[in-house]
């Protein structure tokens, strides 16, 4: 029998409470008991009992009832039906909803020994089917991107198919969607599976450290240049180099980045040996490079060469549905990482983590998840343990009519355009004339 | 060096065999090596029967127990002739609180072999002394041991008891063995049977 088997006994008598608790001790395993059905669901909210003792006839709520809601709300919790003689029946109805077995009062020593054995083996292969469960889904899906919405199943579809070529990949996301996994599931997936990933945020490094870190140098060509060191894009030789915040490089760099992609050939700081390199190219950015080529921050022709494939990432707040997925997901991460008992959020609290925008995406919400487990004394989390959360935007108090929606979105592409009215218009898809009336008839003005 | 600290009690309830109690105190002193007193009886426990089971309850008679002063013992074994029970159980050869202080060694079930016919007596005072010498592992925190050669395996039936060592596992034995020297109660030089 397994040592680590946590066990509630239910019982509305007090003596065959005692007396199971004394024999179960005598095992060594964790050991409760509750004198009625309420005082059972209490406990089960607080810890995950793994083996609970039923008795039928308790007053208030019965055995039957009892075995009803734990089976809803705790499935996986293993049942074991006390009973009188009188009530063989109701056993057998309690077999049916899904108790496990049933003991006559009073029983033989080595019955309860035999219940124990097969309740153990159930419970072990309860873990196993969960286990390889999990093996599956890790072999089929991939690593940490949870999601059953279309838009995500959509993306689970692509990664496979994309893996296959060797053509840059230009992911788009707002930050927190989840931009990096999908990289790496595309390089796990792909014939560079055994070659390295190399993740770099662009964003994070000035331009020429980046530059330093790409190429890298010889030695003695700056300050601190004590050695000669290989830059990124030899080092990844054969593997994939994920340049995440692409749309922060400078001008320089992306002409530097054309030029490697092209040729396939780099040229380390200080040195004019070029040397060959091999890499697949995925590259993301949470911003609009569409308004950067306009704008003439980012290069056309770079754009095109780092975007073959798009895959677009939708933010949590357009795919909502997923949300009961990632909790579920992020309460089994966290409830390993910190050994805390915390495996169940409730119906309002879910409805409330559904209802927030999350405009950090899928980090957000695992960090919400993991400060409320942390800080979790039950459990259950419920609404209190998020109260931390930024409070949603309050809802409109009326619907806009659509002359105030029409205002406000000429207003945001006016903005857009720096007031620009013809490029304003060709966005708008209307002529210059009718713009130019509309700006007069809805008194807009440009924003200081 | 044999420490002489508070001997385990083993006292009869109503009329019991001399020689049974005789046998499980030697086996507690040798397979323990513990120091064992015979007490004097005490009375028969008819306030623990029960009318409805014709059954004697083993928890009503460890409550009593709790009454009675046994001066120099810490740990007591109570001896009956009498068929015993606790709420959920048909029967029980013998009861412990585990970690507690007083236990029970019933001898009512221990006379027939699984067939039904009549054991040899050097049987039914070995069966004694290994249902006297588990409960009294658990008075010590010993928990039911998984290890089926091992006296602390749980013995459902009397096939399962006469299958079931008289001897501790290694686990159990170390484990026994660290209780007892915390306790004093053995010489650090000295061993269990095992």
């Amino acid at each position: 029998m397994d040592d680590k088997m946590s066990i509630m006994v239910v019982d509305d008598e007090e003596i065959v409470r005692e007396s199971l608790f004394h024999w179960f001790k005598k095992y060594g395993y964790v050991v409760e008991t509750a004198s009625s059905g309420f005082e059972a669901l209490d406990k089960l909210e607080k810890y995950p009992f793994q083996l609970l003792f039923v008795d039928i006839k308790m007053p208030g709520m019965d055995g039957i009832e009892l075995l009803e809601k734990v089976k809803t709300e705790y499935p996986d919790t293993i049942v074991i039906i006390i009973t009188a003689y009188g009530s063989i029946e109701s056993a057998v109805k309690a077999m049916r909803i899904g108790a496990s077995d049933y003991l006559l009062k009073p029983f033989k020593p080595n019955q309860l020994a035999l219940v124990m054995e097969r309740a153990s083996h159930q419970k072990k292969l309860l873990f196993e089917h969960d286990y390889m469960k999990g093996r599956l889904e890790k072999i089929t899906r991939f690593d940490n991107i949870i999601g059953q919405s279309p838009a995500m199943e959509h993306i689970f579809d692509l990664i496979p198919e994309v893996a296959q070529s060797d053509s840059s990949i230009l992911l788009l996301g707002e930050t927190g969607t989840g931009k990096e996994l999908v990289a790496k599931a595309i390089h796990a997936k792909s014939r560079r599976a055994h070659l390295p990933f190399i993740a770099i945020n662009c964003g994070a490094l000035p331009d020429t450290l980046l530059e330093s870190e790409l190429f890298g140098h010889q030695k003695g060509v700056f300050t601190g240049a004590t050695h000669a060191r290989k830059g990124f894009l030899e080092v990844v030789s054969g593997g994939t180099l994920f340049l995440d915040e692409i749309g922060e490089i400078s001008p320089k760099m992306q002409i530097d980045l054309l030029r490697v992609l092209e040729e396939k050939k780099i040229t380390s700081i200080g040195s004019r040996e070029p040397v060959d390199v091999d890499f697949r190219l995925i590259s993301a950015t949470s911003q609009d490079l569409g308004k950067g080529i306009t704008d003439g921050s980012f290069r056309e022709d770079f754009f095109y060469r780092i975007n073959v494939i798009m895959i677009d990432i939708p933010p949590l707040k357009k795919r909502k549905e997923d949300i009961p997925l990632l909790i579920r997901h992020f309460l089994e991460k966290y409830g390993h990482e910190t050994t805390k008992q915390v495996d169940r959020v409730t119906r309002d609290a879910t409805e409330l983590l559904k209802r927030y925008d999350w405009p950090g995406n899928v980090r957000e919400l695992e960090n919400a998840v993991e400060r409320a487990v942390v800080l979790s004394q039950s459990r259950t989390l419920g609404i209190k343990d998020f109260a931390f959360l930024r409070s949603s935007p309050a809802p409109l108090s009326r619907p806009l009519s659509l002359q105030e929606v029409e205002k406000q979105h000429i207003q945001q592409i006016l903005e857009e355009y720096n007031w620009n009215v013809t490029q304003a218009s060709k966005a708008l898809e209307i002529n210059r004339v009718t713009l130019h009336k509309k700006i007069k008839r809805l008194n807009l003005e440009r924003r200081s | 060096m044999r420490s002489q600290k508070k001997p385990v009690g083993v006292v009869p309830l109503g009329e019991v065999p001399e020689i049974a109690l005789k046998v499980i105190a030697a086996h507690i002193s040798g397979y323990y090596k513990l120091s064992v007193q015979i007490l004097p009886p005490l009375g028969h426990p008819d306030y623990a029967f029960d009318e409805r089971r014709f059954q004697y309850d083993a928890g009503i008679i460890l409550k009593a127990f709790e009454s009675v002063q046994f001066k120099g013992h810490d740990k007591v074994i109570g001896v009956l002739n009498l068929d015993l029970f606790v709420p959920i159980f048909t029967y029980v050869f013998g009861e412990a609180k585990q970690g507690g202080k007083f236990a029970l060694v019933s001898l009512f079930r221990l006379d027939k072999n699984p067939d039904g016919h009549p054991s040899p007596s050097s049987l039914i005072f070995e069966r004694a002394a290994k249902v006297a010498l588990h409960e009294l592992g658990h008075l010590f925190n010993l928990f039911h041991c998984r290890e089926k050669n091992c006296l602390m395996h749980f013995s459902g039936g009397i096939q399962d008891l006469d299958e079931t060592p008289i001897y501790l596992c290694r686990y159990c034995s170390t484990y026994l063995k660290d209780r007892l020297l915390r306790l004093n109660l053995l010489g650090s030089e000295e061993g269990l049977c095992q």
